[in-house]
């Protein structure tokens, strides 16, 4: 297989010879017909696989620069991703979640990625958010997104734009910290209207693998009858300090279960996507550098054969003097 | 009972959601606190990101909400 890359290469470099009109092949694809060699040619130009050369090896660098930043990013991310997952454990074990519950007006806050370069984690989330959707559809339903990162934006656009109720950007450009997602999250509390939040996020598991992960936050009102059926929760065997009722409770806790699960969502799919970004980057610079090794090959194998006939021309031609 | 049992109905009838009310009250506590742990702290709270609303598939003008000046 690698003989016949490097036969394949080494045509497409004989093929190019240093006249003008292949020096404009190599600049315009419209004019790459002409690649035969014109009469009375005889070496071989290796300027276009020099060129080539240098390219990938210039982008090489980029991707492996790429990596180091995003495995020295990695560290922080992770520590803070991995403290943070304190915080939602407790609402689970005190509320549970309830994947299953049917209701009305569900909404999907898919989390993806800003940049990308990062294999398919924005795909993923996306792939799980729409699969979502479908299986929560039904008549009478109304079904809306919110998309937290450009990435994911991009892609739910083309197909369910009208089911989109906010986006929201930018979140990275600071460390994420809780303010932050706590603001966030008021701002989607009030805006929108929802009887189920389904957070949607890559949960980090390690460097080369995330799971999609999806997390279900109730109204305070859904909460209200699914604790009283005795589907989620055993509120009720807690003591209640104070005058708050019930529902008061509920309310609160809810409320403040969703900022927790946001937090936590957000550092997970923003660990998740250095990860993903390390191996993308890593694989990309060992790639250039496998096309690195193949076009050195052609270019000394090329430099070599044209050295080799102009040394048996020239002897030949001595000879044929001397004789 | 507590100032804050008293509260509740106050701040939820003003239109704020318990994130919001613990946020200040974060605030606050974070303000209490010395240097050089003031500062640290300060970098916690830091705000910014840009929320866009859609109406019927159209999206409206981003808003940034952000506290770097």
């Amino acid at each position: 297989m690698a003989m016949a890359a490097l036969r394949r290469e080494g045509r497409r470099v004989l093929l190019s010879t240093p006249s003008p009109a292949a020096a404009m092949a190599a600049r315009s694809p419209a004019a790459s017909h002409q690649e035969i060699a014109p009469l009375g040619a005889r070496s071989i130009s290796t300027q276009i696989v020099r060129t080539r050369m240098k390219s990938v090896r210039n982008i090489q660098k980029i991707t492996k620069a790429m990596k180091m930043v995003a495995a020295s990013k990695l560290r922080a991310v992770q520590i803070r991703t991995e403290n943070s997952r304190g915080l939602w454990q407790p609402f689970t074990a005190l509320l549970g979640d309830a994947p299953s519950v049917d209701v009305k007006k569900n909404v999907i806050v898919a989390i993806t990625s800003d940049k990308g370069l990062c294999g398919g984690i924005n795909s993923t989330s996306v792939k799980v958010s729409k699969a979502l959707h479908k299986l929560t559809a039904g008549p009478e339903k109304e079904n809306k997104y919110v998309i937290l990162g450009e990435k994911g934006k991009v892609q739910l656009i083309r197909d369910s734009k009208n089911d989109i109720e906010m986006t929201i950007s930018e979140i990275q450009k600071n460390p994420i910290n809780y303010t932050q997602i706590a603001v966030l999250a008021d701002d989607i509390l009030k805006n929108v209207e929802y009887d189920a939040l389904r957070v949607v996020f890559n949960k980090f598991q390690s460097v080369i693998s995330f799971k999609p992960t999806m997390t279900t936050i109730l109204s305070p009102e859904v909460m209200e009858n699914q604790s009283e059926s005795g589907k989620v929760g055993d509120l009720d065997s807690y003591e209640i300090e104070g005058g708050e009722t019930k529902s008061e409770i509920l309310q609160n806790l809810t409320e403040f279960q969703f900022s927790c699960v946001m937090y936590n969502a957000a550092l997970e799919n923003a660990c998740s996507e250095l990860g993903a970004r390390m191996s993308a980057m890593d694989s990309s610079s060992r790639n250039a550098g496998d096309m690195l090794d193949r076009l050195t090959l052609t270019y000394n194998r090329t430099r070599q054969a044209s050295i080799t006939t102009e040394l048996t021309e020239i002897i030949s031609g001595a000879s044929a003097l001397e004789g | 009972m507590s100032a804050t049992t008293a509260a509740v109905p106050f701040w939820r009838a003003a239109g704020m959601t318990y994130i919001g009310y613990s946020n200040v009250c974060a605030a606050l506590v974070r303000r209490c606190l010395k240097e050089p742990y003031k500062s640290e702290a300060a970098s916690r709270e830091k705000v910014h990101f840009s929320i866009t609303k859609w109406t019927d598939g159209k999206q409206e003008k981003p808003i940034v909400r952000t506290d770097d000046e």
